[in-house]
């Protein structure tokens, strides 16, 4: 498959000054520390597939795009693309998916969503990222799975 | 010597010569030849007369092979020794081929050769190398070359420059000019590095104002300055042999080789200083530095002004909006501006010692009335811009501070100018002590906000630690700066008390009304400014005593009831350290008697004083940074803890629990300091005297037990007695030892005669067990050279404690046993052999008959257990020494831990009553003596350690555990031989246990499935699975886990649960992503039971297993599911 830079010349964000999780200070055993936002957060920050910027420097996603829910096992995570026509948006919506169901226990539900006006067919790749069946068929297509691998991989070099 | 037929060495010219071979067989064949020329089988003419074809032919290919073997071969055997006749004729040969061009490779590596050849091993003529040059300079076209080629030239040329300078100093103009050729629009960065060499050299081979070199310098200065600045991005995994900052480096040198490169090389690098490029900033800095410093001041005085306005642009920062752009992040440019200012800074102070002209007043006149200058401090000096308001402000001030200081420091004489000048202004700017009092009541009442004039502040302290450097650099006539008429320092004079009151008032003054951020600017000022008006060199200080001593006074009491604010009482200490030390490097006893008075006296007496609102940790902290100041001082902050401890043990009101704090101070810090710097002497020994006196009466021993701290004293007894001598040590424990003697009842020198075990144990008051506790400390303490007075009824009294389950009884009995056991300097040397077999012999009986009489009370039972540990400890001692004794300990101990079998056969209930914790506390036995103990038999307390002797214990005990554990039938046995198998793997050195695994690794996977069950044997599952990830990390350890995979997987799996220590979940988890890297087909039928663990962790409880859990599901899936979840 043959990726063109769709978006040759994108807005770089400064890194944000990262919310510095601290020591827990209870030893305790059996003390839980719940899964948060941040949690979650550091999951998602992959390589993106089109440029060699991390999600958060291209403001993709940021912390507080990431919704979270634990009592009800539910998690939203709203992604902006680069730019409005971005044909990437519905693998980066695949990428967070798959990250995510692989990082997270199986009670939680996911669900990935463009930020509201941030790309030409949004409620289209909405669709498409949110129906279980169409995510399955497409991770059964090796080429676009061999992609999504592609993306996840190097967090764990 | 006989030499080897052709036939053996033609084929490797050949297979030179024959460009199709890989290059690899190329070098083996040169290497072949040179082996065989420098063991003399071969000789030169023998070689060249074989491969004259090679040599002559007219194929360009074959000939240039041909001369590139010869010259290739000569300088691999630089070291062989050749007579005149063969280098003549080899370099005419290379000389002649100079002009050859097809073949110019080998003639260049051949001259070089040549070159390079050392002065006793045959090297080449003066005339031949003149001929060399010659040719040289007539053939060969550098800039025509291939990059390799062109180095070789580089690499001759300066090699000639180096060795034969004589050679090119004849050069006339022509020849300079071909030089000039040969490096212009160079590129590569290797040549360049050599080409910019050349220049330094050559530049440096003609210093006559009417030479060669004035006549070139504009021709090789214009292709030098192509360069600057070198802009070069290649780091070091380039496989190139030159960095950014060697060029640069090459370059500077160049630079800076001859002063007729000045009329050029100044005006470009101030040109480049006004450039946006940080990097072209730095390196014209730089560079301007090291120019200066070589250009000499005659031909740099014309450019000072010109210097001085840039500088002041850059330390000013003038135009840092444009730098912003050009650098990343505002911490780049940030960092690149502190670079930039310090730079700069360094270039002002060059240009001003350096550049000394006839002119005294060059640089003052430059600077101080320079129009910025003064204007910023007159701004500072007026009123209404006297508040700090700004992180900005504060930059220029701390520049402003920094030119003016640089300027002061550079000589008494403009030091003098600077203070004329300015500082009588700023002091009188700063106001006096009484306003400070008045605006502070003012605050205080809210009616008023004014502020101390913070630039005021900055710059007079920065002139004060000036003046201070002057004094310190002119520290051999002070009298001249005393005596004339106008010196900075009658100005100071005049101004101290003003100024030592106000610095005071600042410290003392509570300055909540400034903003938070810039509070601490303030005080940091304040006390350095003291601390620089104290710590003058004697002779030539301003400062009288008793101004001395008031601003001693001032940072003392700042210690002493200032302790909430935190900051402005570690700045105050560390100030008063750095002036101890000051009296100590200047020897200064006048001041030291002052010091001592005021600092010393006030601030040791917080440790002895019973004042309870200061935290006794940073009383403790304030003593020990003021004895680091010196020797004297840290002795008696030693002395005063020594009598702190005193007071707090013999004192009805004193209190214990600060005793441990004490001591822990006293050993952890105060007593290294003193070893590091040898003053230990009679200290320790005086101390536990002193100790000894104090325990004499049993009302205090009493005191001391019943409040728990007779550890703490027995702790701090072992190390006082550690650190003493032999002789110190044979005076102490004869004192205890006599002490002991007049309080309890013990037999004469009765040396067959034992104590009965019930001998002490009606009157076994607490008392008794305190003083043999001290007793026993003493002793641990003692190196094993020596001597202990009546030995014999020591052990006999230790024995009866032991037998009585007393701990300090076992480690003292450990601590002799290994030290004096076959010491043939002590006449007992048998017999101790047979005491330590009757001990041991009854400590046996008594467990055994304990264990199986049928009467249980508990209290047999624990003191049991604690001969079980003490018995632990005496096999330790043994153990540690290599003694063969110790495996009737283990043996034993480990008939303890089997113990409980015959115990079930002979009855049905009570299992884990008493034998359970029998076999129980045996096998913890093994632990003590495997585990490092910090109580006893340690390096401190000079333990006998032989080698290795974990990994031979370990290795003699595992055939018997193996069989023990095979043998066992019922699950509690197994169990406890577990637990003790355990402890010893998880202390035995790693490396000994990974060449066991074969042995070992099924019983570890076992013990990790059957003790992960219980709660109470969490900390043994953690370390035998960490011996386990040891095991997955090694060759052969994987090769035996490979062959159990499946049992391993599964317990690892189960571990992943383990519900009661998070490190160990981690861990399971750890160990299962190593597995990823075994072969596919035996991991792959595991993976459903892998990931399903995987899964199940991936909501676990704590953060850390959760990560580790997607690490382990990711790298699972992506190997050997090969779905996408």
């Amino acid at each position: 498959m043959v990726m063109g830079l769709i978006n040759a010349n994108p807005v770089i964000h400064e890194k944000k000054e990262r919310r510095v999780r601290q020591a827990p200070e209870s030893t305790d055993e059996n003390a839980v520390e719940p899964i948060d936002q941040l949690e979650i957060f550091d999951i998602l920050l992959y390589d993106f597939p089109e440029h060699p910027y991390s999600l958060e420097q291209l403001n993709v996603v940021t912390e507080d795009s990431v919704e979270l829910n634990d009592e009800s096992n539910h998690v939203r995570v709203t992604f902006t693309p680069t730019v409005e026509h971005c044909s990437m948006a519905t693998v980066i919506g695949l990428c967070i998916r798959v990250k995510l169901i692989r990082s997270l226990p199986p009670r939680y539900k996911v669900d990935i969503r463009v930020a509201p006006g941030s790309h030409s067919t949004e409620a289209a790749v909405n669709k498409q990222l949110n129906d279980k069946e169409r995510v399955a068929a497409a991770l059964e297509n090796p080429n676009l799975l061999d992609m999504v691998e592609e993306c996840l991989s190097p967090t764990f070099d | 010597m006989a030499s080897v037929p052709p036939g053996e060495w033609v084929p490797h010219v050949e297979a030179y010569v024959d460009v199709s071979r890989p290059a690899a067989q190329h070098s083996a064949s040169v290497d072949a030849l040179a082996t065989l020329v420098n063991k003399d089988k071969l000789t030169l003419f023998d070689l060249v007369a074989k491969m004259d074809m090679y040599l002559t032919t007219t194929d360009h290919i074959l000939r240039s092979r041909g001369i590139l073997l010869l010259g290739e071969l000569l300088s691999r055997i630089s070291d062989k020794w050749l007579d005149v006749n063969t280098i003549t004729t080899l370099s005419d040969f290379f000389i002649s081929r100079l002009s050859d061009w097809p073949a110019i490779r080998g003639a260049l590596v051949g001259c070089l050769a040549l070159l390079h050849r050392k002065q006793g091993g045959g090297c080449i003529v003066i005339a031949d190398v003149k001929r060399l040059v010659e040719s040289f300079l007539q053939n060969v076209q550098v800039q025509s070359l291939a990059a390799a080629d062109r180095k070789l030239c580089f690499q001759i040329l300066s090699c000639i420059l180096d060795r034969y300078p004589e050679v090119i100093k004849r050069m006339d103009g022509e020849q300079l000019y071909w030089i000039c050729e040969a490096i212009d629009e160079e590129k590569d960065p290797e040549c360049l590095k050599l080409s910019f060499h050349v220049v330094e050299v050559v530049m440096k081979l003609f210093p006559d104002p009417s030479g060669l070199a004035a006549q070139f310098a504009s021709e090789f200065f214009e292709i030098l300055s192509k360069y600057f600045p070198v802009y070069f991005t290649h780091g070091v995994a380039d496989d190139l042999n030159a960095t950014r900052d060697d060029l640069s480096k090459a370059l500077m040198h160049a630079f800076c080789s001859t002063p007729y490169f000045e009329p050029f090389a100044i005006p470009l690098l101030l040109d480049k200083l006004s450039s946006s490029l940080p990097l072209a900033k730095v390196e014209s800095l730089k560079y301007l530095d090291n120019c200066i410093r070589f250009y000499g001041a005659d031909r740099m005085v014309k450019h000072a002004s010109a210097l001085w306005f840039k500088l002041k642009e850059v330390i000013f920062s003038l135009s840092s909006e444009q730098l912003l752009l050009t650098s990343g992040s505002p911490k780049d440019a940030e960092k690149n501006k502190n670079q930039m200012v310090s730079e700069a800074l360094n270039c002002l102070k060059t240009a001003i010692v350096f550049i000394d002209s006839s002119d005294k007043d060059l640089f003052i006149n430059l600077i101080l009335f320079d129009g910025d200058i003064e204007n910023k401090i007159h701004s500072i000096l007026s009123a209404e811009r006297s508040i700090l308001s700004s992180v900005e402000d504060l930059a220029q001030v701390n520049a402003l501070g920094s030119v003016i200081s640089i300027l002061a420091q550079s000589s008494t004489y403009s030091c003098t100018r600077v203070f004329q000048e300015h500082f009588t202004h700023l002091v009188d700017a700063l106001g006096t002590s009484t306003d400070y009092e008045s605006r502070q009541l003012n605050t205080c009442n809210g009616s008023s906000s004014t502020s101390v004039n913070y630039g005021a502040l900055y710059l007079s302290v920065q002139m004060l630690s000036s003046c201070r450097e002057v004094a310190l650099a002119s520290y051999a006539d002070c009298s001249s700066i005393k005596l004339a008429k106008v010196s900075w320092w009658l100005i100071l004079e005049k101004k101290l008390d003003r100024l030592i009151h106000l610095l005071g008032s600042l410290l003392t003054i509570a300055s909540q009304s400034m903003h938070s951020v810039l509070r601490g600017e303030y005080v940091s000022c304040a006390v350095k400014g003291l601390l620089t008006l104290a710590t003058f060199p004697e002779q030539c200080s301003p400062l009288p005593a008793n101004a001395y001593e008031d601003i001693l006074y001032m940072l003392t009491s700042v210690i002493t009831s200032k302790f909430e604010n935190i900051d402005l009482w570690r700045l105050s200490l560390k100030a008063l350290t750095s002036i101890g030390s000051s009296i100590v490097e200047f020897n200064a006893s006048q001041k030291e008697v002052i010091y001592c008075r005021t600092v010393v006296d006030n601030v040791v007496s917080l440790v002895e004083s019973y004042d309870g609102s200061m935290p006794l940790s940073l009383r403790l902290e304030a003593s020990y940074e003021v004895g680091t100041a010196g020797l004297n001082y840290m002795l008696r902050v030693a002395r005063s803890l020594e009598g702190a401890v005193v007071t707090n043990i013999s004192k009805a009101n004193g209190r214990m629990e600060h005793v441990t704090q004490l001591f822990e101070c006293y050993s952890s810090r105060v007593l290294p300091w003193l070893f590091t710097s040898g003053g230990i002497n009679e200290l320790a020994l005086s101390f536990a005297m002193r100790l000894l006196d104090e325990i004499k009466y049993l009302t205090m021993l009493d005191r001391i037990s019943s409040q728990g701290f007779l550890d703490s004293l027995m702790m701090g007894m072992k190390l006082l007695v550690g650190v003493c001598t032999e002789e110190q040590q044979t005076l102490i424990v004869q004192k205890a030892y006599s002490m002991v003697s007049s309080i309890l009842p013990l037999p004469l020198k009765s040396t067959h005669h034992h104590l009965a075990v019930g001998d002490f144990v009606p009157s076994h008051s607490v008392q008794e067990t305190s003083l043999v506790g001290m007793l026993s400390s003493v002793i641990i303490g003692l190196r094993p050279q020596t001597p202990v007075p009546d030995m014999l009824v020591m052990i006999n009294l230790f024995t009866v404690f032991l037998l009585n389950g007393k701990l300090p009884a076992a480690y003292v009995l450990a601590s002799i046993f290994n030290k004096y056991l076959h010491n043939t300097e002590f006449s007992h040397e048998n017999q101790l052999d047979k005491i330590l077999d009757d001990i041991l012999e009854r400590c046996f009986s008594t467990v055994l008959a304990n264990s199986y009489s049928k009467d249980k009370s508990s209290g047999n039972i624990l003191s049991k257990i604690d001969i079980l540990s003490g018995l632990a400890w005496i096999g330790k001692g043994l153990l540690m020494r290599g003694d063969e004794k110790v495996k009737d300990i283990s043996m034993f101990l480990l008939k303890c831990v089997c113990s409980d079998e015959a115990l079930a056969s002979e009855e049905s209930y009570g299992n884990d009553s008493s034998d359970t914790s029998v076999a129980k506390s045996a096998a913890g036995a093994f632990h003590i003596m495997m585990s490092d103990s910090e109580v006893c038999l340690n390096k401190k307390f000079h333990a006998r350690i032989k080698p290795l002797y974990k990994q031979r214990f370990f290795l003699i005990l595992t055939p018997i555990f193996l069989s023990k554990i095979k043998e066992a039938t019922s699950m509690t046995t197994k169990l406890a031989l577990y637990r003790a198998f355990g402890h010893i793997i998880s202390n035995a050195p790693v490396p000994a246990v990974v060449s066991e695994a074969h042995q070992i690794l099924l019983v570890i996977v076992d013990s990790l499935a059957k003790l992960s069950v219980s709660l109470q044997d969490k900390d043994l599952v953690y370390s035998l699975l960490l011996v386990l990830s040891g095991m997955l990390m090694d060759e052969k350890g994987k090769e035996c886990i490979l062959d159990n995979i499946h049992i391993t997987i599964s317990v690892l799996t189960q571990l992943v649960s383990y519900p009661h220590m998070m490190v160990v979940r981690e861990t399971a988890l750890q160990c299962l992503v190593a597995f990823s890297t075994f072969p596919h087909s035996k991991v792959f039928p595991m993976r459903r039971k892998v990931l399903q663990a995987a899964i199940k962790a991936l909501d676990d409880r704590k953060r850390a297993v959760r990560q580790e859990a997607v690490r382990c599901r990711q790298t699972w899936c992506a190997n050997f599911a090969g779905r996408p979840f």
